[in-house]
């Protein structure tokens, strides 16, 4: 702490970035509590109606609960690919003698594609008609039995619109995962190694231990990441077939600006923000407490 | 102590601003009479807008960029500012969050929705009728094509720009191939379906990702069956799904999926990869509209099959209460004027716009939605062209209403996702039927008080 | 786990790598198979977006007749050609570059600001400020999307370059602040002692040594948000209503045309034409690009 701060100097430096915050970020989340308890549709007056949205949304609303449903598969998909996809190539990467820094960019490169262009992009890789890229793997392998219009399946279009954001984002993840992978000492994995561990001893008894405190964070990351994820399945299938790919965060835009019920799609944003909390307090509890062991 | 009033001056801020909102949205901010027509006041001209959906180089822009030019010649300082959104979802939006924000600009595309109405009733929109009987214009217009832009109720809010008529389009070569005739009735289509899947064919092109080309075939049977008061009674309520003319209409449906009759994963094809499918010879029929006449009755079409392309109208039904020649024949979505922004330049604009427009929309070989011009056949034109155009002058008084612009969107949204489903075999037809009706009892009634 | 680790390591000064030759051929074949999985991995990851590249450059009737995954038969730039008369790409890119940047200046020079503030200059409820930041780093942006619009409604924002910029900075603000204030704990206290014994009251200090020594997490904080800020859909796609304001994810969304007809080859044209700026950025400062988000990440 500076000696000779005051308290307006203090002032004078936290109020703008304050500021900026509450307006974008504080207020409108007081407001979506606000809005959540009223029925409105931008045109008309807005009339209180208490607790009857949340009613409606906990109770009544099965498209909410598929929604729900699809969001923590969506999140799933998305970790697995980015965090044991990250993991896996950086762990990779250690054992690579030359190139490493063409991985690490060519990598990271599907993170700087808009989502609108990856949207349209994998439209075609999953199309059936005309037969898109993995269809034709497949046909190529021999597979082609398998063929499939994999965005109109209910059954894989879960899988189908978490695929792009998981592997948009994977080099982003290994990176960082690799920076903290190369700063575990080379001779505790030396040791370990000539103890006699095997590589995945090694890897799980020191690596991974060592790396934890990235982990968390990582994770913290890549799930509030995944829980806002809303641009590629809009895009891609807005949600269909059916709600099949519907995540909370499209349902309640849809509510929101196509349905134009603002009052609604509040009480969603309502359990959303919830729901991310919620998230986080749980990798904390898991990852903290398997660090206590 | 510094940080709680800190936190006190935020919360008393939130307040603050969620009292405007309460207070300030929503009222009707002291729009001009919509049936005032002729405003007082000079005509002074400057910039005015017009937030539209239509294709960038399609007729309707081409034509009315013409016209701004030459009125701007008279009247200098004018000019006309077109913004387009065509992709329909995203102009939707786009236009209902201008309205909440109350900055619509002095002209505006809308369908006859549940939510236009609301605006028409708050006097935001121009009474068209009176607009168009004052410009002395009313009786040009085609009837059906005044009707398609009508709320229920029978008013008018919008003017049309084009006259559409949607087909059927086939290829010849392929129903031979399958042996299939042309169907006569909506229950003809599952057979000729499945014929022609049993002869390798994909019977039917459909864009299922932009989901209004099949909520067209839920709303086909109950208009034969029922008539196009059908849709207005169900968006209310007042009707069921689960009533004969409901029950008998996803049955239909149900059949459709059950015979294969569009491609296979047709829920993620796009509007370009339909078309592809038919003009490529690979589907037997499509199901689009006289605004596709310039890829499908011109010499843009491949030679190969260039030939083999007719049309029907759509089939009627065992004792239908509509006729053959009554079907879908949109003036698409129409145009409303701003109230609170008319004034004597918007009028005046208007009055020279509208008289000069269907010649100059003609010229492009478009059907124009009056009947006082012809239009003009482009030289590369098949037969089909002529023909397409010529059956404008026998439609009948009924139109089907594409049921897009008549739910309340959230029914309509529900429809669009729980059709996929029902085509796919998802879910049984009773389980739609119950779904939708559950979904609209609860959504239209409101929507519609 | 400790005494576990403490054997090992001493096991490891006793025995210094000996390396034997016999072992080298193995090592050689394991390296070599990770080298093959690592560039099946890449292909896997790269070869989507050289597809797009190709498909930009095909005819039209070579990709919807024939085999859009071959390589096109003949190369032509037409598709360029219509992608920039359909669109506004030149006029989508200076409304990303102008968020962009502005977005990126507001969240640098304020997230200096607060961390200053939380760290060297502190507070009594300095925890409690940080718990809030905490917050906008957890809860999902879509939250604020309907309250802004009403808000910007009213304010007569809405349609406005600060409309999308406002949200994005916000929400960018917490990890700024944290990124910061990370790197501020390690700026040793002697040296502000000194400064204020100097005479140097704290915006002296803020301007004469915070500043200056901050260029290195300017330039993380920089391009770890350029990345999500270049390519936001949401805010713009709400907050922007015409299409002068429109930034790069909504001029491609603008190829999508009514009833949803889609010119393929244009608009992959014009998809390769949008990514080109931040690639070749990327390219280019590659090295100062993979470090700084790494370390941002792990420090954030």
């Amino acid at each position: 702490m500076l000696p000779q701060r005051s308290r307006l100097s203090v002032l004078i430096f936290l109020i703008p970035p304050l500021a900026l915050y509450g307006i974008a970020v504080l207020l409108p989340i007081f407001q979506s509590l606000f809005l959540s308890f009223f029925d409105w549709d931008g045109i008309s007056p807005m009339t209180f109606v208490g607790a009857e949205n949340y009613i409606t949304m906990l109770t009544g609303d099965t498209v909410f609960w598929k929604a729900f449903g699809n969001t923590l598969g969506y999140v799933a998909i998305c970790l697995v690919l980015q965090l044991g996809g990250a993991l896996i190539v950086a762990s990779l990467l250690t054992l690579l003698r030359r190139g490493r820094e063409v991985v690490k960019t060519l990598y990271l490169l599907p993170a700087v594609i808009s989502t609108v262009a990856i949207a349209f992009l994998f439209q075609r890789v999953y199309s059936l008609d005309p037969v898109g890229l993995i269809n034709q793997v497949l046909a190529f392998i021999g597979l082609g039995n398998v063929q499939h219009a994999w965005l109109s399946d209910v059954s894989t279009v879960l899988a189908a619109v978490s695929i792009p954001e998981g592997w948009r984002f994977t080099g982003l993840y290994m990176l960082i995962i690799y920076a903290a992978l190369l700063a575990v000492p080379a001779e505790l994995e030396e040791a370990a190694k000539i103890d006699g561990a095997s590589w995945w001893q090694t890897f799980w008894r020191i690596r991974f231990p060592y790396i934890r405190p990235v982990w968390i964070t990582t994770t913290v990351l890549a799930t509030t990441n995944a829980l806002r994820g809303f641009d590629i399945p809009y895009l891609l299938t807005n949600g269909g077939p059916g709600q099949s790919s519907e995540l909370l965060t499209t349902y309640m835009y849809k509510t929101a600006f196509t349905s134009t019920n603002y009052g609604y799609a509040s009480a969603i944003s309502v359990f959303v923000v919830i729901e991310c909390l919620v998230a986080v307090g749980i990798i904390f509890l898991i990852l903290r407490r398997k660090a206590d062991a | 102590m510094k940080h709680r009033k800190l936190f006190a001056a935020a919360a008393t801020t939130a307040a603050l601003a969620l009292l405007l909102t309460g207070c300030g949205a929503g009222g009707s901010s002291g729009s001009a009479d919509p049936t005032n027509i002729h405003p007082t006041g000079d005509i002074k001209p400057r910039e005015i807008s017009w937030l539209l959906s239509r294709p960038a180089d399609g007729g309707v822009i081409t034509a009315m960029k013409q016209i701004a030019d030459e009125y701007a010649k008279d009247h200098p300082g004018f000019s006309l500012n077109l913004i387009s959104t065509p992709d329909r979802p995203s102009y939707i939006q786009k236009y209902e969050t201008l309205a909440a924000a109350n900055q619509l600009p002095e002209l505006f595309d809308t369908d006859a929705t549940p939510f236009a109405q609301k605006l028409a009733k708050q006097g935001k929109m121009m009474d068209a009728t009176a607009l168009l009987k004052d410009l002395g214009v009313y009786d040009d217009y085609r009837p059906a094509a005044l009707n398609y832009q009508r709320f229920d109720d029978g008013s008018l809010y919008m003017v049309p720009f084009e006259f559409q008529l949607e087909f059927f389009w086939y290829n010849k070569a392929l129903f031979q191939q399958a042996g299939v005739q042309i169907p006569t009735s909506l229950d003809d289509i599952p057979a000729m379906c499945t014929k022609l899947r049993a002869a390798g064919i994909t019977p039917i092109a459909l864009d299922g990702q932009d989901q209004w080309p099949l909520e067209r075939y839920m709303s086909y049977y109950p208009f034969r069956t029922a008539g196009p008061d059908y849709i207005q009674s169900l968006k209310k309520g007042d009707a069921k799904l689960s009533d004969s003319t409901g029950t008998a209409a996803v049955n239909w449906l149900s059949t459709l999926g059950t015979a294969g009759c569009f491609q296979d994963g047709f829920s993620s094809t796009g509007y370009s990869d339909a078309q592809a499918s038919f003009t490529s010879g690979k589907a037997a029929v499509y199901n689009i509209g006289t605004w596709e006449l310039g890829s499908l009755a011109t010499d843009k079409l491949d030679p190969a099959i260039r030939d083999n392309i007719d049309y029907f109208t759509l089939p009627v039904t065992k004792g239908s209460v509509t006729d053959a020649n009554e079907y879908v024949s949109p003036s698409g979505i129409g145009m409303a004027v701003n109230s609170k922004t008319y004034d004597p330049l918007v009028r005046d604009f208007l009055s020279f716009a509208l008289k000069r427009y269907p010649a100059v929309y003609a010229a492009t070989g478009a059907l124009s939605p009056t009947t006082n011009v012809s239009t003009t056949i482009p030289a590369n034109a098949t037969p089909l062209y002529q023909r397409a155009v010529d059956q404008a002058n026998t439609v009948g008084d009924k139109t089907a209403m594409p049921w897009d612009t008549q739910l309340d969107p959230t029914s309509n949204t529900r429809l669009q996702q729980e059709l996929t489903l029902l085509l796919q075999g998802e879910t049984k037809p009773d389980e739609f039927i119950s779904t939708m009706d559950g979904v609209i009892g609860e959504n239209g009634p409101k929507a519609f008080k | 786990m400790s005494t576990l680790s403490l054997h090992r390591a001493t096991s490891a000064s006793a025995t210094e790598r000996p390396q034997p030759t016999s072992r080298r051929p193995k090592r050689n074949l394991q390296s070599r198979i990770t080298g093959i999985i690592v560039a099946a991995i890449v292909i896997v990851q790269v070869y989507p977006l050289a597809w797009l590249f190709i498909t930009s450059v095909r005819t039209e009737q070579d990709f919807a007749g024939g085999n859009p995954f071959a390589f096109p038969t003949q190369i032509t730039f037409d598709n360029y050609a219509r992608a920039f008369a359909n669109g506004n790409l030149g006029l989508n890119i200076l409304n990303s570059l102008i968020v962009t940047v502005g977005a990126i200046v507001v969240i640098v020079f304020l997230g200096m600001m607060g961390a200053y503030a939380l760290q060297v200059l502190g507070f009594r409820f300095s925890k409690f400020v940080r718990g809030l930041f905490l917050i906008g780093i957890i809860v999902p942006v879509q939250v604020a999307l309907v309250p802004l619009f009403v808000d910007y409604a009213q304010a007569g924002l809405l349609n406005t370059y600060q409309s999308i910029i406002i949200p994005l900075a916000g929400f960018a603000l917490p990890t700024s602040v944290y990124l910061f204030s990370s790197f501020y704990e390690y700026i040793p206290s002697e040296i502000y002692e000194a400064a204020s014994l100097d005479g140097a009251g704290p915006y002296r200090i803020f301007g004469q040594i915070t500043l200056p020594l901050s260029v290195n997490t300017m330039v993380t904080v920089a391009m770890v948000n350029s990345i999500f800020i270049w390519n936001d859909f949401i805010f713009a796609n709400t907050f922007v209503l015409t299409d002068g304001l429109k930034t790069i994810p909504l001029g491609l969304q603008n190829y999508i045309g009514a009833m949803g007809k889609v010119d393929w080859t244009a608009t992959f044209a014009a998809v390769c034409v949008s990514i080109t700026p931040l690639l070749l950025v990327f390219l280019i400062l590659n090295r100062a690009m993979t470090y700084s988000l790494a370390s941002g990440a792990t420090k954030g």
